[in-house]
């Protein structure tokens, strides 16, 4: 039998044999509350929050169901509430999540974890989105029956560099435990004393140091895991939740940035099965101040004839790119495509090489350890997308030495770059000081903005919408969660720019026409639309993830000039 | 600074670790931590960092048992450690007196040391010799009968270098209504019963019987005797080990349960101490029946004579063939090996107790799946308690129908029942089941209350167990009688209480044991017991509210059934029933204007 059917709360539900009950509930709409059960850790079933009432259908000697008058299988239930986390479906299982014995067990298990629980919500960073808070909502009493003092247990113990812990908040619920041992593989945290005095600890000189242990900061039901990173920064509901993706590496893992006007404050992992279960590691979630970075390029910047660079309208700026690039030989002109750039934007810088009809590109690869988990050795987040838009050499990076060889001899004369510091990817700053004509896109001042003729300021994945193609071939795409601080503009639209500035033909007007243009030229990409990528994102076609990179095709007659 | 033991300890540590799979190290960790305690006085850092780098784990996983087990301490417990039991039975026969005797002797509080480091004072839970009430430890060694007077002497003697340890209360002469088989010929003098003496009387007969039985025909004979498991639970011994997984291709382990806590109950005490061979003999036989090779002695932290007595009686089994490699020439092995544990009730819990072996928070965990699927090291594994184990050699010998026969239907063969609180004769007797009342066991047995005194009610199994009252001494003493009478026979722990126990106090004092035994796993029982021991010590100092009384039921029925373990419903039993059956004391106690009085 591969499905079993239940019923719950008198609805039908067809489950897989092994789902527990918590999860079954979810199939039909109803919530079951619960602490400690976490669907990617190990079942502990402490909190007795899930608890409860499972019956099966009587059978009599003969093994056939017992009716009742109206022929309906009669149901013997446990004299005992279950808790669902720990109960797996049944045929013919008969459960209630809401019956009175059930409301009047859970609403003792809150009691019980409230009495000894410093209610202490104004000033907890875990308001808002505390679960205690939640359930105390429907299950809590108007008023407290505990009189007697509470216990006390230490405060503001340093749980690592990273996070916090607040004992007396702490239900025991041991997430962060099973956390640590079971996905970060380091056993490092435990329980010390018994009964209500005990205390979630770890061994001075031993405490959570690996790149993910901040999740248990997010599993944390209630307010005792903080972030030494977030805490005390910005009240939970004033933060508004926008889906994106990390851009620290190729795994691409899908994550909720939190913002309030122009800034972002923080970064937490969104469910995704396949990509990174529920979690994010430190290096990808900590990743995120450069967007709130003060010295943000706010407007686009023009070398002046006294060798300055000084603000300038768009249209100038625009003008002097147009004129740095129209007319050239294009073997004359290099670029430079990041991999940290959308796949639409690569997208556009390959139609910007081909109408002028450049040859040299490449990107810059950035490597470093991967840990075999969600950490990948590649730091880019859309090389692979870099690398079907024909912007990244085959090895990425192979061509820089290249094109830094042939600004040293004076072959290349300008250089196009989106979004890379190139002075530290093997083109020097005296190199660059030797162009004719330096274009730079990029968000933060760099030694290559700093030698740039022209710089046009752009923004950060989290002020765009766009998409990169994971390690893995999957599509993902990001959603803008605040807006880009002065002048700046979303590459996407600059380039959009500068192409109808250059004249080519069938530029398109916004970004879901952009979005339809890449798609036709790449339908491997296996989408129509950029809502059809969805929020889990989709599996590019088999083809091409088998496919090597597409190289540029070769400029069509009349077009690697452009007129 | 880092630990150095002794040569003696390290090979006695290796020999130890070696006892438990090699993969599974951790499961010494009690083991270690005795040894190094009693070696260097306590479990500082470098004793905890050292155990942990002996059993190849985190430092964490030994650090979080030094504050579980009460037997542990991260610093010095003084050259004498006074363990004075402060549960039911002893809190009955005047312990709070020995108490405030040594603090005024010694100078110090209760958790302290005193200036010269020579004593350390603590109350321990019940120490399980409730007969001879009030009990307390001195180090390893057990003295009972104390009064302030003898335990101040002690502590004289004890500077001076000269005690007399008591291990066990004198056994009675067999009273006419008792039946004794488990007891049967006891050394009077309180010592164990030699291998010699133990085959003179046809010791290991039984056992070369069973092994020239199939494991399937021990068990038959098992299911046809009736038994029920002794500890507490009264599930049928031979269902119990029919359930064992023989199929999963890993080994199947058994396990003496000998972590008797429950408070009032002290029956196993007398039998690990004076019949080594009947439990080897015994476990030698359920083993064969379950086809384990490797079985463990859980032996509670507090009966350190025992495991001594225990490990020597293994060793001469062993060189007699009748453990070990090749048992009576039949081919069969079975190593038995001991494991110590340090002071947690909650491992008289089964799977508590499989935690603990395996070198763990003694966390019970989540059934299904039970231990005869996956328990000890995830292997199939049977639990059995002491009492269990020792009457298996006489159902071989003498047969199922044999034992069937004695007691009555449903409560087969004799029990072990003690007695403890306000009544003359406490002590630890055997009946064939149903065979007397609770009026007999009391009056006639046990003789009576003091003169003056009436009787208040009777707890039947333990302290774990509803109370009785005086109007229910006539039902006869087997499991069934007792279940409907509205109680369990549990352990086989009878307190009786007489109208000068205070109501209160009593409730305040078996909540307060289980708040402290409480392991803090799950919700209800880590919050609600510690509450309900916090609202009845308000009450005791006259500060409780009329509310009080319908909230103390409201807890006890929220922890009732809500819990991983039955220890939820062994600390809500007792108060419900207690508040239930005296609500007008509690009324009383709790009365308008009663906390603003005080």
């Amino acid at each position: 039998m591969s499905t079993v059917s239940l019923t719950i709360d008198d609805q039908q539900v067809v489950a897989t044999p092994g789902t527990n009950l918590v999860e079954a509930a979810k199939l039909a709409g109803v919530e079951v509350p619960h602490y400690c059960y976490h669907a990617r850790l190990s079942v502990a079933g402490n909190c007795r929050m899930c608890l409860v009432s499972v019956g099966m259908p009587k059978r009599a000697p003969d093994g056939s169901f017992v009716r009742n008058a109206e022929g309906k299988p009669e149901i013997g239930y446990l004299p005992k509430l279950q808790i669902g986390c720990a109960t797996t479906v049944a045929e013919g299982m008969v459960v209630k999540t809401r019956s009175p014995e059930v409301v009047k067990a859970r609403q003792g298990v809150m009691e019980f974890l409230l009495i000894n629980h410093p209610l202490d919500c104004p000033i907890c960073d875990q308001a808002g989105e505390c679960r205690l808070q939640e359930f105390a909502t429907d299950y809590g009493r108007g008023e407290s029956r505990f009189v007697e003092l509470k216990v006390h247990k230490p405060k503001e113990v340093s749980l690592g560099p990273k996070v916090v812990l607040d004992n007396e908040r702490c239900i025991l619920c041991s997430r962060c435990e099973r956390f640590m041992r079971e996905v970060a593989k380091q056993d490092c945290l435990g329980f010390v004393k018994r009964g209500s005095k005990t205390e979630l600890s770890c061994y001075p000189g031993n405490e959570p140091k690996t790149n993910y242990d901040l999740n248990i900061v997010d599993i944390c039901p209630v307010g005792a895991l903080t972030s030494r990173d977030f805490r005390f920064r910005m009240r939970p509901w004033f933060l508004k939740e926008t889906r994106s993706v990390c851009p620290g590496c190729a795994t691409g893992c899908n994550t909720t940035v939190w913002s309030r006007d122009r800034e972002v404050f923080r970064l937490t992992p969104r469910d995704n099965d396949d990509v990174n279960q529920s979690w994010m590691c430190d290096y990808g979630r900590l990743n995120y101040r450069f967007i709130n970075d003060p010295k943000r390029l706010r407007t686009p910047l023009l070398l002046t004839a006294s060798q300055e660079q000084e603000p300038a309208a768009w249209d100038k700026a625009l003008a002097r790119t147009v004129s740095l690039l129209q007319g050239r030989d294009p073997q004359t002109i290099a670029i430079v495509g990041s991999a940290r750039a959308s796949t639409e934007e690569l997208f556009l810088l390959r139609r910007l090489a081909r109408k002028l009809g450049v040859t040299r590109l490449d990107s810059v690869m950035r490597e470093a350890e991967g840990d075999g988990f969600l950490l990948s050795r590649d730091r880019n987040p859309n090389l692979r997308g870099a690398t079907l838009m024909g912007i990244a050499a085959q090895p990425p990076g192979s061509r820089l030495n290249e094109i830094a060889e042939a600004i040293a001899n004076g072959s290349v004369k300008v250089l196009f770059v989106l979004g890379e510091d190139v002075s530290r990817a093997g083109i020097s700053s005296e190199l660059l000081q030797t162009l004719e004509g330096l274009i730079v896109i990029d968000i933060l001042p760099n030694a290559t903005t700093a030698a740039a003729h022209v710089v046009l300021p752009g923004v950060s994945y989290a002020e765009k919408a766009g998409t990169f193609i994971n390690e893995r071939n999957r599509l993902q795409r990001f959603e803008a969660a605040v807006e880009p601080p002065g002048e700046a503009r979303p590459e996407w639209m600059l380039l959009l720019g500068l192409l109808k500035a250059l004249a080519e033909p069938g530029v398109a007007s916004n970004f879901s026409e952009l979005f339809r243009q890449l798609v036709a030229e790449f339908p491997e990409l296996g989408v129509a639309s950029f809502v059809q990528v969805g929020e889990q994102g989709v599996v590019l076609s088999a083809a091409a993830a088998d496919a090597g990179p597409k190289s540029l095709p070769a400029p069509r007659e009349g077009e690697h000039r452009a007129s | 600074m880092t630990f150095a033991p002794s040569i003696a300890l390290q090979a006695r540590i290796e020999k130890l670790i070696s006892h438990y799979p090699r993969d599974r190290k951790r499961a010494a960790a009690l083991w270690l931590c005795h040894l190094v305690q009693g070696e260097a006085g306590c479990l500082g850092t470098e004793q905890v960092e050292w155990i942990a780098n002996q059993l190849d784990v985190p430092s964490i996983d030994i650090h979080e048992l030094v504050s579980f087990y009460p037997m542990f301490s991260a610093d010095s417990q003084g050259k004498f450690h006074l363990k004075v039991c402060r549960s039911i039975s002893c809190s009955l026969a005047g312990c709070g007196r020995l108490v405030a005797a040594l603090k005024e002797k010694l100078g110090i509080e209760v958790g302290e040391t005193t200036a010269d480091g020579l004593f350390h004072l603590s109350e321990f839970e019940c120490l399980a010799d409730c007969g001879a009430a009030p009990v307390a430890m001195v180090n390893d060694e057990h003295y009972g009968n104390l009064a302030p007077q003898s335990l101040l002497a002690l502590i004289d003697e004890l500077k001076a270098g000269d005690s007399k340890p008591a291990l066990l209360p004198p056994l009675r002469k067999a009273h006419p209504k008792e039946k004794r088989l488990l007891l049967a010929d006891l050394p009077e003098d309180a010592q164990p019963e030699s291998l010699a003496a133990y085959r003179a009387r046809g010791g290991y007969q039984a056992l070369k019987k069973a092994l020239g039985m199939t494991p399937a025909e021990v068990i038959d004979e098992v299911k046809k005797s009736g038994l029920r498991g002794r500890g507490g639970a009264g599930f049928p011994t031979g269902m119990k080990w029919s359930f064992v997984d023989k199929k999963s291709g890993k080994p199947v382990y058994l396990i003496c349960n000998g972590d008797e806590s429950e408070p009032g109950t002290f029956k196993d005490r007398v039998l690990l101490h004076q019949r080594p061979h009947l439990l080897l003999e015994g476990l030698a036989i359920s083993a064969h029946a379950v086809g384990a090779h490797t079985a463990y002695i859980y032996v509670r932290g507090e009966f350190p004579k025992a495991v001594e007595i225990l490990e020597g009686a293994i060793e001469q089994a062993r060189a007699n063939h009748l453990l070990g490699r090749d048992i009576l020439g039949t081919g069969l092995d079975l190593e038995v090996y001991l494991h110590r544990g340090a002071g947690a009730y909650i491992c008289g819990e089964e799977t508590g107790l499989i935690e603990s072996l395996e070198g763990k928070r003694a966390y019970p965990r989540i059934k299904p799946p039970f231990p005869a699927v996956s328990g000890l090291f995830a292997c199939p594994t049977v639990v059995n308690n002491v009492e269990t184990l020792c009457n298996i050699p006489m159902i071989i010998e003498q047969g199922g129908a044999w034992f069937s026969q004695l007691g009555v239907t449903g409560s087969t063969g004799t029990r072990m029942l003690c007695v403890s609180g306000r009544v003359k004769r406490p002590g630890y007797f055997e009946f064939e089941q149903g065979s007397l009342t609770l009026r007999e066991l009391i009056f006639d047995v046990c003789g009576g209350l003091e003169e003056g005194r009436t009787l208040k009610g009777v707890i039947p199994g333990g302290t774990s167990m509803p109370i009785l009252l005086p109007d229910q001494l006539d039902i006869r003493l087997d499991f069934d009688s007792i279940q409907k009478a509205g109680s369990l026979a549990g352990s086989g722990g009878i307190v009786v209480l007489d109208d000068q126990c205070d109501t209160v106090e009593t409730t305040l004092n078996v909540a307060q044991f289980y708040a402290h035994e409480s392991c803090g796993q799950c919700t209800p029982c880590r919050e609600g017991t510690l509450w309900m021991e916090k609202v009845l010590h308000r009450i005791h100092r006259g500060r409780g509210r009329p509310e009080d009384v319908p909230l103390l039921l409201d807890i006890a029925n929220n922890i009732d059934g809500k819990t991983i373990c039955p220890l939820g419903e062994a600390a809500a039993w007792p108060v419900r029933a207690l508040v239930t059956k005296y609500r007008a004391e509690f009324e009383q106690a709790c009365a308008p204007g009663k906390a603003e009085q005080a």
